[in-house]
């Protein structure tokens, strides 16, 4: 393993290094020891449609297990890793399985519909899942510490992108499932209220790659934009398919007819492949291009540690991040109790790769800091854009939302 | 009369708890505090009859009555949507027929199982507000439709005046009358009431009513 240096720590109240054990008392002394195997539970779906992305969460939070027991924090994690392969049905089985051996924190799942599936086997027992991915909010679990985006702080910033550079005609692919329904419903909104329009909203299964006809009436349409929330291997095959039907018809898609998407991550990029990587907007709070000491730092070790990739992404930070704040909880708690690593946890700020990284308390998602990114032809994101400092987390868009839904287009006869 | 547009973010909100279990209100207000729904101390009330309703807003404020208590004290309700001051939220500890009756007559739209649970708060207010904003709406359509119902009277005074004067059947005397009231921008009830009453009180009714229904 090569030698790493763990990122800065801060701690509000507390140092966050744990004292020797010789300076402290007995009952500390079996508290220290007791954090020294501590099991955690790494659930990501290293196969299946979307193992791209779950695979580099997943090295993301071994990375980190790693520097934590190589820190001198007095904390050591032995991950227990678990595969569900994509299969929602095993999500539930295998955290079950994690959690019947007192395991108390599980890191993991990726899509919406896998994190619903086991929080119930949480709360049932008093465990902390810690879930390291952007998604569409209106949750706030007691039994869940959410370390990737909420949809203020990559959602929004996106739609607002796209509506002040890009027009008001939008066109929606995505997955049928909650993340793309709920994304295209605050795009709507956005739209609406701009007097915008979208033209149509086209939803796939998980796992489609024929998208003939929806790319057809993309073309028919013109609009400003697509606004993409496909997931996985149907992406990829969109972007390839998109760009091709373009390219048949003398378009620069790119240029012309831009897809969005707030998902998109250098993995992803990757298994696109060269002919129809770049020119795609994507909004996230890391990209590997951030060039700050703590990053270059991350990436450095993460290409040490997996140099058969994949490589670096938004979703492998915030799972690196999970890891490191759940070490920084349980050291400041001196125990992996639930309860009380989430009172030491919202004291905690992390020197994240992306910048400074802290836990709301009301609400325990993250601070992070917005970024919009457009890929270039090295599979990596040029920012355009980037929020000023970290950006307090609203997962129900309670300061970020209109009163009331966006009034529907009202449907007017010529009555004289 | 336009359908109201449904009501997604509860910032601003004012919750007002009725329950005599004040100690166990943890989850829920620190659930409402994240939806921007404020608990005052002074609005937990161990009963109906303690409610300020002068300060309750139909569109601010939201109460939550335990079912469990039973002084019998209501809220006032509407006379035709039988609907309260603002929406109601019944928090169920025993789901007896019983309970859940009691809730309903004071006007529950949505309710919360006893212990709440933080994920069933934002779909109970989501639920239960827009439901409380449906029938307010649906009940002034009622009120509207009564209204009309009551003035039909003078819209046939004013169909058999027109069809008088002018010379023509009702189908037509209807039309002239409902493309005035368009012009007018008046309800054709309205405008009829004012035809009639004008007609009424001068015995030159049929010139007002040439001049009345004149482009």
């Amino acid at each position: 393993m090569p030698e790493m240096a763990p990122p800065n720590l801060q701690s509000v109240s507390n140092g966050t290094v744990s004292p020797g054990p010789q300076a402290v008392g007995l009952l500390r002394w079996v508290e220290f020891m007791g954090l020294q195997d501590l099991q955690v539970g790494y659930l990501f779906s290293s196969t299946g449609s979307y193992e791209l992305v779950a695979r580099s969460m997943l090295n993301g939070a071994l990375l980190a297990a790693e520097e934590i027991n190589a820190s001198g924090l007095g904390i050591r994690f032995e991950p227990s890793v678990l595969n569900p392969g994509g299969d929602l049905s095993q999500y539930s089985a295998l955290a079950a399985k994690l959690l019947e051996r007192n395991i108390r924190h599980v890191v993991g799942c990726y899509t919406s519909s896998s994190r619903k599936e086991v929080i119930p086997l949480f709360e049932k027992h008093d465990a902390l899942l810690w879930y390291p991915s952007h998604y569409e909010g209106f949750e706030s679990s007691t039994n869940v510490i959410y370390t990737g985006a909420a949809p203020n702080q990559h959602v929004l910033p996106l739609v607002e992108y796209l509506l002040a550079h890009h027009g008001h005609r939008a066109f929606c692919v995505g997955s049928n499932y909650i993340w793309a329904w709920e994304n295209n419903r605050i795009l709507r909104e956005s739209v609406s209220a701009r007097q915008g329009s979208v033209l149509a909203e086209r939803y796939f299964a998980v796992g489609e790659t024929d998208f003939r006809q929806a790319i057809e009436a993309i073309i028919e349409a013109r609009p400003s934009f697509v606004f993409l929330t496909l997931i996985g291997t149907s992406a990829y095959q969109f972007f390839r398919d998109f760009r091709t039907a373009c390219r048949a018809r003398g378009i620069d898609q790119a240029r012309e007819i831009p897809v969005a998407s707030c998902s998109l991550s250098e993995p992803e990029l990757q298994a696109i492949g060269e002919d129809a990587v770049d020119g795609h907007l994507s909004s996230s709070v890391y990209f590997c291009s951030i060039e700050t000491p703590a990053n270059l730092r991350f990436l450095k070790a993460y290409e040490l540690r997996f140099p058969e990739g994949p490589i670096a992404s938004a979703d492998a930070e915030a799972s690196y991040n999970a890891v490191w704040l759940l070490a920084l909880g349980v050291a400041a708690a001196g125990t992996d109790e639930p309860i009380a690593v989430k009172e030491e946890l919202i004291r905690q700020h992390l020197d994240a790769p992306q910048g400074a990284v802290w836990i709301d308390e009301q609400t325990f998602h993250a601070y992070l800091t917005p970024r919009i990114g457009r890929s270039n032809r090295n599979a990596r994101f040029d920012l355009v854009s980037e929020a000023r400092a970290p950006v307090q987390p609203d997962p129900y868009l309670v300061h970020n939302s209109a009163r009331f839904e966006a009034a529907g287009v009202p449907s007017l006869r010529l009555v004289s | 009369m336009t359908e109201p547009r449904l009501l997604q973010n509860f910032s601003g909100g004012r919750a007002i708890v009725v329950t005599d279990r004040a100690s166990s209100l943890d989850v829920l207000t620190t659930a409402l505090d994240r939806l921007g729904v404020t608990t005052n101390p002074v609005d937990i009330v161990g009963s109906i009859a303690a409610i300020d309703l002068a300060t309750l807003q139909p569109d601010r404020s939201i109460v939550f009555i335990d079912g469990d208590i039973s002084d019998g004290a209501v809220l006032p309700l509407s006379t035709i949507g039988r609907l309260p001051p603002a929406p109601v939220i019944g928090l169920l500890g025993v789901s007896a027929p019983s309970r859940l009756k009691a809730l309903m007559k004071a006007g529950a739209t949505s309710f919360l199982r006893k212990p709440v649970h933080v994920a069933a708060v934002y779909p109970a207010l989501f639920v239960g507000v827009n439901e409380y904003r449906h029938r307010r709406h649906l009940e002034r359509l009622l009120e509207d439709q009564e209204r009309r119902r009551r003035s039909r009277r003078d819209v046939v005074k004013a169909i058999i005046r027109t069809m008088s004067e002018y010379g023509i059947d009702d189908d037509e005397a209807y039309d002239l009358l409902r493309r005035r009231s368009m012009r007018t921008r008046q309800t054709l009830e309205d405008l009829c009431k004012d035809l009639a009453r004008s007609s009424d009180r001068q015995e030159d009714g049929e010139c007002v009513l040439r001049r009345k229904l004149a482009d």
